[in-house]
């Protein structure tokens, strides 16, 4: 009989846990960007992916870890604003393929040009905790302080971030300009600089989680590091609701748990089948997502 | 008859007669004046039926077909001529320009984007060797059929939800079928032939009644390119065919109106889910034809190459194609003939060194760079820009 904290349900729920996080992460930011500008961010992944890549270069002028956090958050806030004034600007009140078309584009342009200005071998990236796995009476235990680090950093960033929209002025500007933009235009709230802002936040979060998935062991920051956490990240949106926040990071969390426990029990590539499974019948149910509260939109 | 009327019956039938005594003079053997004299006259006949006046309005079908039968004259002549790495290149075009077309009618038609249309490829590609590897005996044709409906099945089990979703859960959703479509052929690896994938059991050569004109004096290896690239442009003409009635059909037209307005769609009896429903399965069988076609011509079928990668390039082809539109999924397929050969070229001219990153790289900057800039730019991509220009100066020239 295992002890029950090395047992192997636990040890999935916290390894699921580990991975939940990031996908909750993913998925909150793709609904910040979601809910303010109405684009479903398909860069959301590369462009903290670029941003880690910027910031991690300050290793050769041997910085240590933090700075080179650091800087890779100043990094991602200037990519996101920049694409939001440069790029996306242009792509509202169009079709709604054209932000999609162009966010696929800018994703592949990202992708090529970080393999070749730093190639497509991983790097491995400092940690500043360790990733061996604590033992207990002998036994692994899922997790290890760097795991632990990890979901502590991905629950402070979630409160930050809810704290932010919640009790702050300026969360609340940011909620007015995307539920009522015209409104809130009126009232003197500066419409376009709270989107652009909204873009450095979502960036900014998104470059966190990339941090924190690449200082693994096993992948490394590699140019398509984040293709299969975005893939997963969407689905947690998409299964929460694009318009819920809180049903995103819920979904996030709860998908890699799923995923942990059908890696152990069934193997690695039904992962993403039965997570694609879950997607197609949870949109089938509920097509405005789980958490959402019904609007009413025919059609 | 008022003077300066054309009257192309006649006038075709005397270029016919001319051509014919041309082509039998000039070349040397029989089989090829005959070819060639063949040639000649469908091209001059389909020419004589097009330029009749105001026959587009009053035989649609009819004038769509002279079109097709005209362009598939032209093509499967010149293909006769060219050397085998064109013709290669020229098949692949084929293949791929049918699944831009479907793209193409999805989006054009419905207002839905796929970002999954690789793997429906892959899924008609895996079947069609499937298929081929367990029963040796069907004849192409049927296989092909098979591979077709079990892309437009797969299409329906993924469109069903696609039915009661708007924006981009659709294509958030066929992104997901994308990235899990490889680990989907790993499970099934004992089916699918794990990592190295599958080989046809024969090479598709061509039937023996059609032996005169692809086996006589050339060597197999052309033959079979070249009777391979000629199946392929004949299969992606009928297909073009087909497409081009039914975005001329009432239901593209109620396609149209769904994208422009799904209220209004609703309002005058479009049922949304069904519509929406048939362009998504329409799209996937086109998508899993070409895929098919491709294991055709390249005798094998391996899991990398219907990756998330692939679904990335379809994309991009027809938005700078010009999606939304036929003529847009053309130029997409030439585009993809010729884009290894016009990016190898940009290395040599800029002296980049070929294993370099920057080199291996050049594809996923050029498209993707492509990809932004049409969107912006241009919408419609090469096709619609040609149609303003043309408008433009129809606009400015007096009459």
């Amino acid at each position: 009989m295992d002890p029950f904290l090395t047992s192997r349900i636990v040890t999935d729920v916290l390894g699921g846990l580990t991975n939940g996080v990031t996908y909750g992460l993913v998925a909150l930011s793709l609904v910040l960007i979601w809910r303010s500008t109405g684009i479903l961010n398909f860069a959301q992944g590369a462009m903290p992916m670029f941003a880690t890549y910027v910031g991690f270069a300050l290793l050769s002028y041997h910085f240590g870890y933090w700075p080179c956090v650091v800087a890779c958050v100043i990094a991602a806030v200037l990519i996101g604003g920049l694409t939001e004034r440069l790029l996306v600007r242009r792509l509202y009140g169009k079709p709604e393929i054209n932000p999609i078309v162009v966010m696929v584009g800018f994703l592949i342009v990202l992708e090529a040009v970080a393999a070749a200005i730093w190639s497509s071998t991983p790097r491995s990236l400092p940690s500043p905790f360790s990733l061996i796995h604590w033992q207990l009476a002998g036994r692994p235990f899922a997790l290890s302080p760097f795991t632990v680090y990890e979901i502590a950093t991905a629950l402070v960033v979630m409160l930050a971030v809810a704290m932010l929209f919640r009790f702050t002025n300026l969360g609340l500007q940011l909620r007015a300009s995307a539920l009522a933009p015209e409104v809130s235009r009126l009232l003197g709230v500066r419409v376009g600089r709270l989107l652009t802002l909204g873009w450095m936040l979502s960036t900014a979060v998104g470059v966190i989680t990339t941090i924190l998935v690449s200082a693994n062991f096993f992948s490394g920051l590699t140019p398509t590091v984040m293709d299969g956490i975005f893939a997963y990240g969407f689905i947690a949106a998409a299964i929460g609701g694009l318009e819920s926040p809180v049903g995103a990071v819920v979904a996030g969390v709860l998908l890699g748990v799923v995923n942990q426990f059908v890696t152990d029990f069934v193997n690695q590539n039904a992962v993403i089948i039965i997570a694609l499974a879950i997607l197609v019948v949870s949109l089938m149910v509920r097509p405005s997502g789980v958490f959402t509260k019904s609007t009413q939109r025919r059609v | 008859m008022k003077l300066g009327t054309v009257r192309p019956i006649p006038i075709a039938v005397g270029l016919a007669f001319v051509a014919t005594v041309i082509a039998l003079v000039s070349t040397s053997t029989s089989r090829e004046g005959v070819a060639l004299c063949v040639a000649l006259d469908v091209a001059i006949a389909c020419g004589a039926v097009l330029s009749l006046p105001r026959f587009k309005s009053s035989h649609p079908v009819v004038f769509r077909a002279a079109l097709t039968l005209l362009g598939l004259d032209v093509a499967l002549f010149v293909t006769y001529y060219f050397p085998s790495s064109t013709n290669f290149n020229l098949s692949t075009g084929a293949a791929m320009s049918i699944v831009l077309l479907g793209l193409s009618f999805l989006t054009g038609a419905s207002g839905q984007i796929s970002l999954g249309n690789g793997a429906f490829m892959g899924v008609g590609a895996f079947v069609m060797a499937i298929w081929a590897n367990h029963h040796t005996t069907t004849p192409i044709v049927i296989t092909l059929l098979i591979a077709v409906a079990c892309g437009a099945l797969v299409g329906l089990l993924l469109g069903l939800p696609a039915t009661r979703l708007r924006g981009p859960y659709l294509a958030g959703m066929t992104l997901a079928f994308a990235v899990a479509f490889t680990f989907i052929l790993a499970t099934f690896s004992s089916w699918t032939g794990g990592d190295s994938g599958l080989q046809l059991p024969t090479a598709v050569t061509a039937p023996r009644w059609l032996d005169g004109f692809f086996a006589a004096g050339t060597p197999p290896l052309k033959t079979t390119t070249l009777y391979l690239t000629d199946f392929t442009i004949l299969v992606a003409g009928v297909a073009f065919f087909f497409m081009a009635n039914l975005f001329a059909s009432r239901t593209g037209r109620s396609m149209r109106l769904i994208r422009d307005n799904d209220v209004a769609a609703e309002l005058v009896g479009v049922s949304l889910p069904r519509t929406r429903v048939v362009a998504f399965i329409v799209s996937s069988a086109y998508a899993a034809l070409g895929g098919a076609l491709l294991t055709l011509i390249d005798n094998s079928v391996s899991p990398p190459t219907y990756s998330f990668a692939l679904s990335v390039t379809i994309l991009s082809l027809i938005v700078i194609g010009g999606i939304g539109t036929i003529s847009g999924a053309l130029i997409g397929g030439v585009i993809y003939a010729f884009s290894t050969n016009v990016i190898s070229w940009i290395t040599t001219q800029t002296g980049l060194n070929p294993q370099g990153n920057l080199a291996s790289q050049l594809n996923g900057i050029i498209f993707g760079g492509l990809l932004i800039v049409t969107m912006i730019f241009a919408p419609f991509g090469i096709s619609g820009a040609v149609r303003h220009l043309w408008h433009r100066l129809r606009a400015r020239s007096p009459g």
